[in-house]
């Protein structure tokens, strides 16, 4: 049976070309968030074997009141982050699609520059220009506030210029997705539209929007798992302070795990962010995808 | 120069003759001295092993803080720890949960030619748990009045001699504060009042002074010690609203106010004494300075203190032992007895025989504010306190922004107890 060997043959040289990937995906990320599991059933340590204690980490997540500081700020991150983000993406998108050639290009690096910067460096910049002392942007904070605000250490400062340096940083990824979706759609249809008398107010929300739902959709959802995943500029730029008004999960996963030694209490809390994560973005995507439907 | 050279030739000589057939034992060195400190423990390495070719050290210097400890714990748990590191004794009960540590026998003790007797009691029981001895102290680092003699000139708080006097109660100090005030001194005290550790340490200060305790039976303030909590709060918070202290100053800033001249008093570690030697030296600083003891402003006296100490890493069969465990005793040994230059870095020696010498007593502002090893508060011995630790985060999470008007004083303790209390598991 000739056709038969050829087509186990042809099986095995998939297996050999995805096998690579998958022995990659069980041993470094399968194993150690099974493990992870575990570990949340235990009174482990930071290092090494704990003893079973059921339901106990999760059960004192409930009356753990910066856990609920930490829920309550995620949430507000993402009420910061991911709409903004997508908006100045999906806008600096448009603009930068009506330029021409080298001014083009040139734009749209300028505009993904900082996304290539490494976190730390990010911070450093923005820790510079923000300093109390001698910050670089505090005449303009004092223009309009009346006095310099030190405002990795103001509790209602901190999460706001968070927010907007990370979208200063990530956005220019978005813009590039936007950018490919805006190339996507045929100009064909824009010159239908137009000779047919629609503004360009109609040819936005008519055409551009619609065809490009698909993109935001990615986009928003993209955004929502990655800010839910906050943790770098959070801990360079105020290690979640004031009085934990930037105290976010990953900074109390952080903290239980290599200040305190509770491994198991840890990993409880990056379970619940693990689950919190899926269950969101899962739903989000399937609502974005109905909202489209209609 | 030919003296240091003689030395050597004498000392590899004697080396020579006394281990004639074996081979350079080599110890592995971990610290997180990045500092100018570093620059000084460098220096004391070289020294170390260019007298002894039996023994070779070799250094790694790590990132401070949680980095470096975390570091420590997982390599010591697969057996690729180092075979000597520094530890900050505030930090050393956690470690001995972990059971990171290995205990220092007697016997170790007589290798390294040491005894428990020479070195001050507060730092010996700060690095024993349970009658047994897990580092040996080098150290006792603590927070000064750095003062500026020219800034003070004409005012009662100087003597004859330029040295500080007169502030032996809060009041005095107060007044002091506000005179310089209306002298036209933008920052009287400076201290960095928006960091973890600044806003601790003079707490804690402000705390132990009255004879309050952070925790006691792994309970969080409790008692009395909430009201002397609020109590030093508030004098913190006071500083500020009379605008003696710099508003949210990070570390760097609240050093430059003082070295430019713009602060009379500044409250910092011992670690800062070389940079203003340094700047005197150079003629660069513009001002005369000193330093000394805190004086008790709450009643008694009491500073803030920690401790570098030496530690051997638990790893298991893999713990260093025999030959190995010898030459790194000796090496400790050796560095104690060599901790002038240590002390150059304006630490206290923790070893009496160095501390309680002529050439010690020679280095000035050191000498000065020595006295303050006998009255050393450390931070309490738990594994939510000391370096890189909750206890830390607090001070620049909680007491910070009440110093800065945000809630007041009694809140704040509150929050503190309810937050570190729930750390204690």
């Amino acid at each position: 049976m000739p056709s038969n060997k050829s087509k186990r043959r042809k099986n095995l040289i998939a297996l050999s070309m995805v096998a690579p990937f998958v022995i990659t995906f069980l041993v470094f990320f399968l194993y150690p968030t099974l493990n992870m599991l575990v570990l949340s059933f235990t009174n482990a340590p930071l290092i090494g074997a704990g003893d079973w204690v059921g339901f106990d980490n999760y059960l004192r997540l409930f009356n753990d009141r910066l856990f609920k500081t930490a829920l309550f700020n995620n949430g507000y991150f993402i009420l910061l982050t991911v709409v903004p983000t997508t908006v100045v993406a999906l806008c600096i998108a448009l603009m930068i699609n009506r330029l021409k050639g080298r001014t083009q290009a040139l734009v749209m690096v300028l505009f993904f520059v900082p996304y290539i910067l490494p976190v730390s460096v990010v911070t450093q910049i923005w820790e510079w220009m923000l300093d109390f002392q001698f910050g670089v942007l505090q005449p303009l904070i004092s223009y309009f506030v009346g006095k310099p605000v030190a405002v990795f250490k103001n509790p209602y400062w901190v999460m706001p210029v968070i927010a907007a340096i990370t979208v200063w940083w990530t956005t220019g990824f978005n813009v590039l997705l936007f950018i490919a979706g805006l190339r996507n759609i045929s100009k064909e249809l824009y010159e239908a539209a137009s000779l047919d008398g629609a503004t360009s107010r109609q040819l936005f929300w008519r055409v551009t929007w619609p065809l490009l739902w698909p993109v935001t959709a990615l986009v928003l959802t993209l955004q929502l798992i990655l800010q839910l995943k906050i943790f770098d500029q959070i801990y360079l730029l105020s290690s979640g302070g004031p009085f934990n008004s930037s105290y976010v999960l990953l900074m109390q996963v952080y903290r239980e795990a290599f200040q305190l030694n509770h491994g198991g209490y840890s990993s409880a809390i990056a379970t619940v962010l693990f689950l919190l994560i899926g269950v969101v973005s899962v739903l989000q995507f399937q609502l974005l995808r109905l909202g489209r439907g209609r | 120069m030919i003296k240091r050279a003689n030395r050597l030739v004498v000392g590899a000589a004697l080396a020579a003759l006394t281990l004639p057939a074996v081979a350079a034992q080599e110890v592995i060195w971990w610290d997180f001295l990045g500092g100018g400190d570093g620059v000084r423990m460098k220096a004391l390495i070289s020294e170390f092993n260019a007298e002894h070719p039996e023994i070779q050290i070799t250094g790694t210097t790590l990132e401070w803080g949680v980095p470096f400890y975390t570091k420590v714990r997982t390599a010591a748990a697969v057996g690729a720890g180092p075979d000597i590191m520094t530890y900050h004794l505030s930090r050393a009960p956690l470690a001995l949960e972990e059971g990171v540590l290995s205990e220092i026998t007697d016997a170790d003790m007589k290798d390294a030619g040491l005894a428990q007797a020479d070195f001050f009691d507060s730092s010996i029981a700060a690095a024993t748990t349970d009658g047994k001895l897990f580092a040996v102290p080098f150290d006792i680092h603590a927070v000064v009045l750095y003062y500026n003699k020219d800034l003070l000139t004409g005012s009662p708080y100087l003597d004859a001699d330029g040295k500080l006097t007169g502030m032996d109660t809060l009041e005095k100090f107060e007044e002091a504060l506000a005179w310089l005030k209306s002298e036209g001194v933008e920052t009287p005290l400076t201290y960095q009042t928006g960091g973890a550790g600044g806003v601790w340490r003079v707490f804690y200060t402000l705390l132990s002074q009255q004879g309050g305790q952070f925790i006691v039976d792994n309970e969080v303030l409790p008692g009395d010690n909430a009201a002397k909590a609020v109590k030093a709060i508030e004098t913190m918070t006071r500083w500020q609203t009379e605008g003696w202290g710099p508003e949210q100053a990070d570390y760097a800033a609240s050093v430059a106010l003082f070295s430019s001249g713009k602060s009379a008093f500044q409250i910092n570690g011992v670690w800062e004494v070389p940079t203003f030697n340094d700047l005197a030296a150079s003629n660069s600083l513009g001002f005369e300075w000193s330093a000394a003891e805190i004086p008790p402003f709450m009643g008694s006296p009491a500073t803030w203190s920690d401790s570098h100490a030496f530690a051997i890493a638990n790893q298991g069969d893999k713990t260093i032992s025999g030959e190995k465990r010898t030459a790194v005793m000796n090496v400790i040994g050796w560095m104690e007895k060599h901790a002038l230059a240590w002390a150059d870095a304006g630490h206290i020696p923790a070893y009496k025989p160095v501390a309680e010498s002529a050439e010690y007593g020679a280095m000035e502002p050191n000498a000065s504010y020595a006295s303050l090893a006998k009255t050393s508060a450390f931070d309490p011995q738990t594994t939510i306190t000391g370096v890189a630790s909750p206890t830390y985060d607090t001070a620049i999470n909680i007491i910070s922004p009440a110093m800065h008007g945000y809630f007041n004083a009694e809140e704040a303790v509150e929050q503190i107890k309810q937050e570190l209390q729930a750390m204690m598991q």
